[in-house]
């Protein structure tokens, strides 16, 4: 049940035409992953909290530094040198005190990902490199969890919504990963591409509208054109095959 | 036949900022041979020591991927070639 304070705080949300009072339910009782809180995942964190979503886990094992602040909108000067997970829970807390904001400061590896991601419905992808995001999609495939994908580079991105055994998932999109460079980032881009995984997550979450699955949406916010390509699933994939 | 391959923003650095650039060629790995003919240093960037196109490159024929063995597909007069690469940032 909502309360009178969750009533008035999400009252805007509530009237709109498909989340009502139920989907704001299903909003505080939602579990979801944030895996990496930089220029993705702070923006997604922060709407996901506005909204209301009930348990957030964040993970990050990287600190705060100066030349993260461009782009990752939950850490602030001050924040130099703090575990980037500590810096972004305190501010989601302030803005929202009504939800759980788990903050984990750890790497997520084949060791790790079952004790990390177990539990939770839902991963966001706020990673910044394709190994992760590998780890990830292989919990996620074995544990049929769906797993919001995004990525950017410069004024670039990408987004897809993953449920497995249903859509392609990541190894049927990328069949290889790319050499690791320092990835060129304007802030303004993973806001875009962050914020729109929250919006898919909104729209899993209280079964809204309809989910940007087997499309990748192509976001170039140097010419302001949004491309939607179709993907599909590989047979021959190394991860979902099987299903 | 005229076909339009479209370039991500990520290569566009060597394509001086073209988008799209319209080639001749029945499979997508002539288009790709015709655009590498136009801007050489694409060549490292789309194709291995093989010959091969990089695994973390993609081809979308209209919008459809043409996964797998996308070079040797088939194009026609008017398609568009969308050339998708991997991103990884965040």
């Amino acid at each position: 049940m909502l309360s009178e304070e969750e009533r008035q705080r999400y009252d805007r949300q509530i009237i709109v035409r498909g989340i009502g009072e139920e989907g704001q339910e299903k909003l505080k009782q939602a579990r979801v992953v944030i895996a990496g809180t930089g220029g993705l995942g702070t923006p997604t964190a922060l709407y996901l909290a506005a909204a209301g979503v009930g348990t957030i886990r964040l993970i990050d094992n990287d600190k705060v530094e100066l030349g993260n602040l461009n782009r990752q909108i939950l850490h602030w000067t001050k924040d130099i040198g703090r575990n980037k997970v500590d810096s972004a829970s305190e501010k989601l807390r302030q803005l929202n005190d009504k939800i759980e904001v788990e903050a984990v400061t750890e790497t997520i590896t084949e060791a790790t990902v079952s004790r990390l991601l177990s539990g939770f419905t839902l991963v966001l992808d706020g990673t910044d490199n394709l190994e992760a995001r590998f780890v990830i999609n292989s919990y996620a495939v074995k544990n049929g969890i769906p797993f919001i994908h995004g990525a950017v580079n410069g004024f670039e991105g990408r987004l897809t919504t993953i449920i497995p055994g249903k859509t392609p998932c990541l190894g049927c999109i990328y069949r290889g990963t790319i050499p690791h460079i320092k990835t060129p980032v304007i802030g303004v881009t993973p806001a875009v591409i962050g914020t729109l995984e929250a919006t898919e997550a909104i729209k899993y979450i209280t079964g809204v509208g309809q989910l940007l699955t087997n499309q990748l949406l192509v976001y170039n916010g140097l010419r302001m054109r949004f491309t939607i390509l179709n993907i599909k699933r590989d047979p021959a994939c190394n991860y979902c095959c099987h299903l | 036949m005229s076909i339009k391959l479209t370039m991500p923003v990520f290569l566009q650095a060597i394509t001086n900022d073209k988008e799209t650039i319209e080639v001749s060629g029945s499979t997508v790995g002539e288009c790709i041979d015709a655009v590498i003919k136009i801007y050489p240093a694409l060549k490292k960037m789309l194709i291995d020591d093989k010959g091969k196109l990089h695994n973390y490159v993609g081809i979308y024929i209209n919008g459809e991927d043409a996964f797998p063995d996308e070079l040797k597909k088939p194009v026609n007069d008017g398609d568009t070639v969308h050339v998708l690469y991997t991103l990884a940032g965040g």
